[in-house]
């Protein structure tokens, strides 16, 4: 039974015009570059230098050793993971034609744009990750096969998928902003420097019908395309970049697994991201519980998937005790790093768990809030687990399985340094793309006020919502 | 302590939403309260507050809570119990192995919560109802009925009201209490 | 949805309960027919019971046959209700609405066909199954053994029986209300017992509102629970390499939401061509299960896609030996193509055209084909498996199944089919009110320009 709007949508509602939409949104994104953005550009500017420094340490002992690198991939992985699948808060509910991520699908959209320096940062895993020759279990039947196939192919696998993921997302955010860069594009001063980048941004959008046709139809293409990427690009790196360093580990369910997790630590930035835009860039008008309420559900849901998921896999080589797989279990679960797979349990599942069942917890702004830093922490604590683990393994090419569980690899300073710098690297990158682009759908939000009316039914207010074919 | 009570139901056509709520009115106005003594029918859910009647208070959200609570202990000292009285090692696995245990100790927790939330639906629906008190067929055909069950010196007021509010029709009946 | 159809209350009543009042003529013929399938398959079983298991086709290597297959499949087929309804209400969707009850149902006759086809009918003597799942052996002091997936398995289908079992009574109690005001004697008795006194006040509303929320969310963890634990069955052993691979649970999961979501189309289809509801059940809710099918095929499709890379990345001879069989011996090769093509790779390109997934037809034949291809994908696994065609394998045998098997697993077909006419002639198949709820009020559409765009009511 649907309420009365008890939350307030209904009856206290104020509706806009689409042009008070339009000039409200647009001089946001003028204001955005206040103070407060100056001091965050610098701050990550700052990390970024340190990650560069970390980097230069790093790169002096060389690229032989991978277990120097493992934090290193673990940095990358958690980009991967965060801003990589951050899109995905767009394009899934765009496909289902749900109208609550409308405020919020730019800036999910926008985390695309953190690919291009992520690209950067995967450049030096092409020299990290041994050749195939040297003998580990591939994906590729090195030497398996009849026909011997290129040494190096996971390395032009990933990194072709890499640049595909990153030149698909760059041209969703581009289209998706088509309309917002030709309003831009108008309100500028003519023949200014900027207005000219608008200008050539907004490949002449007038805004025709055929061109809004092509627009839903690109949006959906382009989405699907970016989701059909991410899976392929977190199969090859969970294998090709992880699994296979570690012999014994055979584990068809982890690139599942590896997306699974990636989904989750999406969903958990989009949320921060909305709480920064509220908190911080004036937007508490225009996201509100509807978005809080959606992404904390999906937020929840997948918390049960990582526990799922983790399970399903573990019962398998818990009881199967194989060499491999005791050895599979020590490494990442009761060995060496025991308390980073505790805090991972604990920040991404049993906290969301307990913490979510509460409703007013669930509808609330702070609760999802709370939740999503937990989740992403724990998220980038998975990965350290993982990838550090795997890194350290020395004897990468054993038949069956590791013959020596590896000690704890602690970060050095330049590991601190490096992880810092990439995550400082990637905010700056997102705040710089959020400078060009508007952080907020204004034809999204403007297209919401014809689908949004409310009516009076008998003694109270309702809120329908139509579904456009 | 059994005490007869008298009800009477008031039937709207269907459509006729509006006049329900008035006559709701009309009985709050009268000093009549809501829920104990007059309530409004309806076969279809409606939006809550279309009738202008109280959102309904319930508690079912602690039956599932407790239910796991329950379905969590049987769950753990059924695995627990047998593996102890019968410590027999097979696959090399420990005796109170966690993991099967867990498996085992999810279902009842769910089982467990499931069966008490369906209890407290019911509970917490006022169901099962033995008496129906005045009740009319037409209401499952989208006709809204305004029912007021109270005692015998208020009941001919509230049928007057029902009456002038434009009740398309009216019937009588009892119930205990 | 395009074509939003507005009935008023009354309308609604006749249509759903034009059955159920009265009888329409090719019912007592189906119903009978249907039972005496099933009656001919327990007479197979009583066969059986006499003769012993030595009557199938189960010998060494293979001592899983049709049975665990149907097993499977059925949990499979099972796994439609809980998907179509607990999802899609809490997604709040407003095509579930005419759905739900028909995919409830069909969870609950498909879970009882399952039961019958492993624990009864499977283990031979089915009196001795109790003492392995029960603990109740207080003489002897012999207790289940919980380590055993055969333990865990029973405690949550089990679970999931109980669970789904009172989702569609909690359901049923407004509708019931409304059989009870429109018949009279023993019937009226009846239905006024069963529904509890139903009255339709505010409070009874909301209650049923949260019970569909609640409810749906702790049937859910249940749902994946079930499955996983099916296919723990087969995974967590060492024994059978096939088998013992970490995404087994959510392969199994995703392809039993695959056959299933299916079989609630052919149900769907069945339901208009059957009763004539197509005033209620229109081509948009094909439509939408049809979009909603290729996400979950294709989802489905990447898990199978896993399972063999990672089958493959084992280099394990005994894997190999398996794949070898499924794909280039005769007469595995055939099955295997036609499961591929019955599952993937004829329905998922039909559905891509929205004039397949808005024809009765069309909608049909592709959910009939998937569910044949994804028997077949679980023949595959289990029987090939078994088989171990590989190095040093002391049986070298095969499995045909025999007549006694193929009249068993015909019979639990026929029992669905029976338990969901006979449901169908007892209790509506549509929840009423629920078809009422989404047209309070209504109909509600949003006019921009010259254009109307059907809306619904929202949170």
């Amino acid at each position: 039974m649907p309420s009365n709007g008890h939350n307030g949508h209904a009856a206290e509602a104020v509706v806009l015009t689409q042009a008070q939409v339009q000039e409200d949104l647009q001089e946001k994104h003028e204001r955005s570059r206040g103070q407060t953005f100056r001091v965050a550009v610098g701050l990550f500017s700052v990390l970024l230098v340190l990650g560069i420094i970390g980097f230069i340490l790093r790169v002096v002992d060389g690229v032989s050793d991978t277990a120097k690198w493992g934090y290193y991939a673990a940095a990358f992985a958690f980009v991967l993971s965060t801003a990589g699948a951050a899109p995905m808060v767009a394009i899934a509910p765009r496909i289902a034609k749900a109208h609550w991520p409308r405020p919020i699908s730019r800036s999910a959209e926008l985390f695309s744009i953190v690919g291009l320096f992520n690209l950067l940062v995967f450049i030096p895993l092409l020299w990290v990750l041994p050749p195939l020759e040297q003998g580990r279990r591939t994906l590729w039947f090195f030497g398996s096969v009849g026909e011997p196939v290129p040494n190096y192919s996971p390395h032009i696998w990933a990194t072709l998928a890499m640049l595909a993921l990153v030149v698909v997302g760059v041209l969703l955010v581009w289209m998706s902003a088509l309309p917002d860069i030709a309003a831009l594009r108008d309100r500028l001063p003519q023949g200014t420097r900027k207005q000219k980048m608008y200008a050539w941004l907004a490949r002449g959008w007038k805004g025709t019908s055929a061109q809004w046709f092509m627009q839903k139809h690109r949006l959906g293409i382009l989405g699907a395309f970016y989701f059909a990427m991410l899976i392929f690009l977190h199969f090859l790196i969970s294998v090709d970049f992880l699994m296979t360093l570690v012999p014994g580990w055979i584990d068809a369910l982890y690139p599942a697994t590896h997306v699974a997790n990636a989904l989750q630590g999406g969903v958990a930035s989009v949320m921060l991201t909305m709480v920064i835009m509220r908190q911080w860039g004036g937007y508490k008008n225009e996201i509100g519980l509807d978005q809080f309420w959606g992404l904390g559900k999906l937020l929840f849901a997948l918390s049960l998937l990582w526990i799922w998921f983790f399970f399903s896999s573990f019962i398998i080589f818990w009881f199967g005790k194989k060499p491999n797989e005791v050895s599979v279990i020590e490494l990442f679960i009761k060995g060496p790093y025991l308390p980073i797979f505790y805090a991972e349990f604990v920040l991404t599942f049993f906290f969301p768990l307990v913490f979510m069942i509460w409703n007013p917890i669930r509808k609330s702004i702070w609760g999802p809030t709370i939740l999503s830093i937990a989740v992403l922490a724990g998220t980038f604590f998975g990965r350290i687990r993982m990838y550090v683990a795997s890194y350290s393994v020395a004897d990468q090419s054993a038949l069956h399985a590791i013959e020596t569980v590896p000690a704890t690899v602690m970060p050095g300073i330049a590991d601190v340094f490096i992880v810092l710098g990439v995550i400082g690297g990637s905010i700056l990158t997102y705040l710089l793309a959020s400078r060009i682009i508007p952080i907020m759908s204004i034809w999204e939000k403007k297209e919401m006020l014809m689908y949004e009316v409310h009516r009076p039914l008998h003694r109270i207010h309702v809120r329908i919502l139509g579904k456009p074919d | 302590m059994m005490q007869t009570k008298r009800s009477i139901i008031g039937v709207f056509k269907p459509n006729r939403e509006n006049t329900v709520a008035d006559a709701m009115d009309a009985l709050k106005a009268g000093g009549y309260t809501e829920d104990t003594e007059y309530e409004v029918l309806t076969g279809t859910p409606y939006p809550e507050g279309v009738f202008g009647e109280n959102e309904p208070k319930h508690a079912l959200f602690r039956y599932p809570l407790i239910g796991a609570a329950c379905g969590f202990i049987v769950g753990l000292v059924l695995t627990s119990g047998t593996q102890l009285a019968y410590p027999l090692v097979t696959g090399g696995k420990p005796i109170l192995s966690i993991p099967p245990m867990a498996i085992i100790m999810y279902e009842g927790t769910m089982l467990g919560a499931i069966l008490f939330t369906v209890l407290g639906i019911i509970i917490e629906s006022r169901l099962p109802r033995l008496f129906m008190g005045a009740y009319d067929e037409r209401i499952t055909e989208g006709w809204i009925g305004v029912t007021v069950t109270t005692s015998e010196d208020r009941i001919a007021k509230a049928e007057d009201i029902l009456n002038k509010a434009g009740a398309d029709d009216l019937k009588r009946g009892w119930e205990k209490s | 949805m395009q074509e939003h159809v507005q009935l008023n209350s009354k309308e609604v009543n006749d249509i759903l309960l034009k059955d159920v009042l009265g009888m329409p003529k090719w019912w007592l013929p189906a119903v009978l027919f249907f039972l005496v399938v099933f009656l001919a398959g327990g007479a197979a079983f009583g066969y059986m019971l006499n003769k012993g298991v030595g009557v199938t086709g189960l010998n060494r290597p293979v001592m899983w046959g049709f049975f665990m297959v149907n097993f499977v499949f059925w949990i499979g087929i099972s796994h439609a209700g809980i998907m179509i309804s607990a999802i899609l209400r809490l997604t709040q969707a407003e095509w579930r609405r005419p759905l739900t009850r028909a995919a409830e149902v069909l969870t609950v006759f498909s879970l009882t066909s399952a039961l019958m086809a492993a624990p009864l009918v499977h283990v031979g003597r089915p009196w001795r199954a109790a003492l392995w799942v029960f603990p109740y052996d207080f003489e002897r002091g012999v207790w289940p053994n919980v380590r055993s997936a055969f333990v865990w398995d029973p405690s949550a289908v089990m679970t999931y029986l109980t669970a789904s079992t009172l989702f569609v009574i909690i359901a049923l109690l407004p509708d019931l209300a409304i059989i009870r005001d429109r018949t009279t004697g023993t019937a009226h008795k009846v239905y006024s017992l069963l529904c509890l006194g139903w009255r339709g006040t505010p409070r009874q509303w909301k209650l049923q509102a949260v019970a569909g929320i609640l409810l749906s969310a702790l049937v859910l963890p249940v749902f994946v629970s079930v499955h996983s634990i099916v296919s723990w069955d087969f995974a967590v052993q060492v024994g059978v390499e096939g088998w013992h691979s970490t995404i087994f649970a959510p392969y199994f999961i995703i392809g039993a939401i695959h056959s299933g979501v299916s079989a609630v189309a052919t149900v769907m289809v069945l339901m208009v061509w059957l009763y004539k509801w197509q005033k209620i059940l229109t081509p948009d809710h094909l439509d939408a299960i049809g979009r909603l099918l290729i996400i979950v095929a294709t989802i489905w499709f990447f898990a199978f896609f896993l399972e063999w890379v990672f089958a493959l990345y084992t280099l394990e001879d005994p894997e190999l030996a398996l794949r070898e069989l499924q794909v280039f011996k005769h007469p595995w090769m055939a099955l295997f193509i036609v499961f591929l093509i019955t599952a993937y790779f004829f329905p998922v390109p039909m559905w891509m055209f929205k004039k397949v997934r808005r024809n009765m037809f069309w909608m049909f034949v592709t959910t009939i084909s998937v569910n044949i291809g994804m028997w077949l994908e679980r023949f595959l696994i289990i029987v090939l498996g078994l088989a171990r065609r590989q190095a040093f394998t002391f049986d070298w045998g095969t499995y045909h199944p025999s007549m006694i098997e193929i009249l068993m697993v015909i019979a639990t077909f026929a029992w669905v089919m029976f338990g969901m006419l006979v449901f169908a002639k007892v209790f509506p198949l549509i929840p009423l009110f629920d078809i009422k709820e989404g047209m309070v009020g209504g109909p509600h559409k949003i006019k921009i320009g010259r254009k109307e765009i059907p809306a619904s009511i929202h949170e």
